[in-house]
């Protein structure tokens, strides 16, 4: 599974206009500065290379770019980095590490409750946001929280089983 | 990745190199419910996808679309884009330099539905065809860039009528017998059109080329679902030599079809990075992803059946067309499982094409069948309903000994099998076949049923196996993982051959620099690796034991090659068990090498003359609950039951045909793009407008694999499984549909007006 390593920086010429803002992402401070049209999403990716979220639409409409911010999910393409000035952020890094998954990571691995991996990183945010929730305990009331959430693959009754299994756990 | 689960099978599918080996239990996890290898780099964001790669000095390319969809450009202004803040270019026809036309292709090496490159020439052919990209420090600079392009066009009216007409000559594609006179004489007919709409993929992970070049060698980040014909193809667009094109897809986004090929954007990332120097990274946006990078055409079909009042089918006709795009003749093939699907005399299939202004077409999960099937299982619904026979007995009845298309034998062919145990499971016996009489908690219960099937076929693959001084294996091959669990099955295929850990099997794919493997369609992988592997592992065991006989401090120095096995990971005497053995790194080490290894090939069976028919084949059964005071329709139940031989990974397995269910679901009830005939955009070009499966529409699931392998392909008699769930899986809910509310819906989407206006 051997991967390239040049996820790396890209280090960006200064930005006219940009905007000094400080974001505190998975418990890590960044002080940078940021192009005002930038969305939060891009500014996780391209201006911080931090690319386990992914951009699938750009429009709020598929979930793929879900982040925690100061604990609630949110579209990460939907809002802009400047307006996050010391703002709490954690991505799917923040949740756990391949040496130390997460109990919903863990799931998500034994219930195959994925195929691509691609809207993972947002099924398994939005899913973390859920366990803190005011969310029903039947299996309906977590495919509609979960709703947000496009994975085009249909892994879905497996991404259910995977949070429902870490439910029943906690 | 060492968190599977292994197993241990009694399974003898592991073959040692000689015969005669001492029958012993081996470890194995094929046919074992396993977990990913690739599962914790999904689950911690660390795989790493084509977008997510980032260089220094990496410039950003906004692709800037024709807002036509027919006419010429009359002048391109790009002087004040070109002065925006952080542009490096605004590049188009003039000056990105020559991008080449793709030859014709016969055999998937250099293949792509579209051989027109990007900015070839003024003519507007399609809304949102590239007619410039701007390239800036940053994606939202390269974006404003892109607005500030001003484009004049001489507009002509477009054509992207979904009224289809046959624009080329109507070809026959299968005939025997006199199917027009059979149906004239018919006692029971069937003469129905159906449609089906245009679909875009919309994989999450939208299309993107990260394009590196350093003056000599380009290295192409990509998402596609065959890294070696993506290179094979951009070798000739960018007219430079095999040696100077490098392409990697780790990981990609899933394709669905619309990865097989690569699209014109690509040529323009790396275009760009050729003039600049610079790595360029482009990503489409979803908006985009609806244009130029390929869809399902829409298809029309006629279909006539004829059939004698005991059911016994006399005639079929289906005449398809689809639309495709101004140049480009790519083919729906609908009538691909039509020819052998039942037992019937008179048969003709016939197809044309629709020309429109609409981006070329491109294979679709299950091109051809899906949409066939939707066409064919409907009305062998609605023959049924004629006849007023149960839909499962009008298939048995009518169940081919041969494949009468071909006329000869079938290799595997379960159909009535997949149908039986999925009629069991599903409680079809409790079926009153009267439309609307079944209740449940004040809800109409509609059930249906329809039939699946899907080639089986591989390509061409070459693998290398290493085995490494630290009891691991390393196995390489230049195809992909696109989320079907590649990279897990290669594992498997070597833990099982080797009888070691899959936590020791290091799989490395999707890098054009590896030994040429397939592309991931046709739902051919699984079955093409396999032999290659296998080779591959034979070779590199010969070796080891040659290490063994040969290497004076070793256990076996001077015995003879032939009395020797690798069992378990360990290289033992054929008359004693291999826990009296030696691990192979053992040997290797105290042969002092760091590895041996080998190669294996194998050949293609896809397009070759057959002596045996070989598909899987599967069955669907579907509930629907249908609220008419409210017109509220949803699935509740589905049961399939697949034939696609022995499963390899029943794990992935079952995800792969849930998922094609969920598919189904959204062809059957959502999915549908639609084109605004003035300009001729897509009009619902998003994911809030193009309506897709979500996990709040998903009703129970239960799927089952009949599992006979049938070793044709390879010897374990495994094939592909991506594409034949979502094949009679629509067609089983328009059918469950006319069951719940006696309205035969024949052109999909099925849409709540469609279930209304015809009741009123």
């Amino acid at each position: 599974m051997a991967q390239d390593s040049d996820v790396g920086a890209n280090t960006k010429s200064a930005v006219p206009g940009a905007l000094p803002v400080n974001l505190t992402i998975n418990k890590k401070s960044y002080s940078i500065a940021v192009d005002p049209r930038t969305s939060l999403l891009d500014c996780i990716r391209e201006n911080l290379t931090i690319t386990g979220t992914k951009k699938g639409c750009d429009h709020g409409q598929c979930g793929a770019c879900t982040v925690l911010v100061n604990g609630r999910r949110i579209n990460s393409c939907l809002t802009l980095a400047i307006m996050h000035d010391g703002d709490e952020i954690t991505t799917v890094e923040g949740l756990g590490s391949v040496e130390n998954l997460h109990p919903l990571q863990e799931a998500f691995v034994e219930c195959d409750a994925y195929q691509c991996g691609y809207c993972t990183s947002g099924q398994l945010m939005s899913a973390a946001a859920l366990l803190t929730e005011n969310c029903g305990h039947k299996d309906e009331d977590v495919r509609e929280a979960m709703s947000g959430n496009i994975c085009r693959c249909g892994a879905y009754a497996n991404i259910v089983s995977a949070i429902q299994s870490v439910r029943t756990k906690s | 990745m060492s968190d599977n689960k292994e197993q241990k099978g009694k399974e003898p599918a592991s073959k040692n190199v000689g015969t005669t080996a001492l029958a012993e239990p081996k470890l194995t996890s094929v046919g074992h419910e396993t977990r990913r290898i690739d599962g914790p780099l999904k689950v911690t964001g660390s795989a790493v996808y084509t977008s997510d790669h980032n260089f220094p000095n990496m410039v950003y390319a906004v692709p800037v679309g024709a807002t036509i969809s027919n006419g010429k450009i009359t002048k391109l202004e790009t002087s004040e884009a070109e002065k925006m803040p952080g542009v490096h270019a605004i590049f188009h026809r003039e000056n990105i330099g020559q991008l080449y036309r793709v030859a014709p292709d016969t055999d998937f090496s250099a293949y792509t539905d579209e051989p027109r490159p990007a900015f070839e020439d003024d003519i507007i052919r399609h809304f949102g065809q590239y007619v410039a990209v701007a390239i800036a420090d940053t994606f939202e600079q390269a974006t404003a860039a892109a607005h500030a392009v001003k484009v004049t066009y001489a507009e002509d009216k477009p054509n992207v009528s979904a009224a289809l007409t046959a624009d080329t000559p109507v070809k026959v594609e299968s005939k025997r017998g006199d199917a027009e006179g059979a149906f004239a004489k018919a006692p029971i007919k069937i003469d129905e059109t159906y449609s089906t709409p245009t679909e875009t993929h919309n994989v999450i992970e939208l299309h993107a080329t990260v394009a590196v070049f350093d003056g000599t060698n380009f290295t192409l980040y990509e998402t596609t679902q065959g890294v070696v014909n993506h290179k094979n193809v951009l070798v000739q667009v960018l007219g430079v030599q095999p040696e100077n094109v490098k392409v990697i897809s780790k990981f990609l986004g899933s394709g669905f079809g619309s990865k097989i090929s690569p699209w014109s954007h690509c040529a323009i990332a790396a275009g760009a990075a050729r003039k600049l120097n610079r790595p360029v990274k482009l990503v489409l946006s979803r908006k985009q992803s609806f244009h130029s990078v390929g869809h399902r055409p829409r298809t029309q079909q006629h279909v006539r059946i004829g059939a004698e009042p005991n059911g016994r089918l006399v005639s079929i006709q289906q005449d398809y067309m689809n639309h495709t795009s101004m140049l480009d003749d790519y083919k729906e093939n609908c009538g691909e499982c039509t020819s052998y699907l039942y037992s019937v005399p008179n048969l003709k299939l016939t197809a044309s094409l629709s020309r429109r202004n609409i981006g070329t077409p491109t294979s679709m999960r299950g091109p051809g069948a899906v949409p066939g099937l939707f066409a064919t299982e409907s009305a062998m619904d609605e023959l049924a309903v004629k006849l007023k026979m149960d839909p499962v007995q009008l298939r048995i009845l009518n169940e081919p000994q041969i494949d009468e298309g071909l006329n000869i034998p079938f290799a595997s062919r379960h159909l009535i099998g997949c149908y039986k145990q999925g009629a069991d499971l599903f409680g079809w016996s409790q079926r009153d076949p009267r439309v609307g009489s079944m209740k449940r908690d004040g809800l109409t219960l509609g059930w249906g049923t329809a039939g699946a099937s899907w080639i089986a076929e591989r390509f061409p693959a070459s693998v290398m196996v290493q085995l490494h001084d630290d009891g691991t294996a390393r196995v390489a091959s230049a195809t992909q993982d696109i989320g079907t669990g590649t990279y897990t099955v290669f594992a498997q295929v070597v833990g099982d051959k080797l009888g070691i850990p899959l936590n020791k099997v290091d799989v490395v794919l999707g890098d054009t620099s590896l030994p040429s493997g397939p592309l991931s369609g046709g739902s051919m992988g699984i079955a093409s690796i396999i032999p290659a592997t296998s080779k591959a592992i034979e070779q590199a065991v010969g070796t080891v034991l040659l290490a063994a006989v040969k290497t004076p401090s070793s256990k076996y120095f001077n015995a003879k090659k032939d009395e020797l096995a690798l069992t378990n990971g360990r290289v033992h005497r054929k008359d004693q068990y291999s826990k009296d053995g030696v691990p192979f790194e053992e040997i290797l080490k105290i042969a002092n090498l760091n590895n041996v290894s080998g190669s294996g090939s194998s050949a293609s069976t896809f397009g070759q003359k057959k002596q045996q028919s070989f598909h899987s084949y599967g069955a669907h059964f579907v509930e629907v609950t249908w609220q008419e005071e409210l017109a509220r329709l949803r699935i509740s139940r589905v049961v399939t039951v697949i034939d696609a031989g022995k499963i390899m990974n029943p794990k992935t397995g079952r995800n792969q045909i849930e998922g094609a269910i969920v598919m189904g679901i959204g062809m059957a009830l959502f999915e549908g793009t639609e084109y605004e005939p003035t300009k001729g955009a897509p009009l619902n070009s998003s994911l809030a407008d193009y309506i897709v499966t979500v996990n709040a529409d998903m009703p129970k699931l239960d799927v089952h694999f009949l599992e006979v392998p049938n070793t044709e392909l390879n010897e374990y008699g495994a094939r592909g499984i991506g594409e034949i769930g979502l094949a009679g899986m629509a067609p089983a809910i328009a059918n469950a549909v006319y069951h719940a509310t006696g309205i035969r819906v024949r052109n999909l989407p099925i849409r709540i007006e469609d279930l209304l206006t015809e009741q009123a």
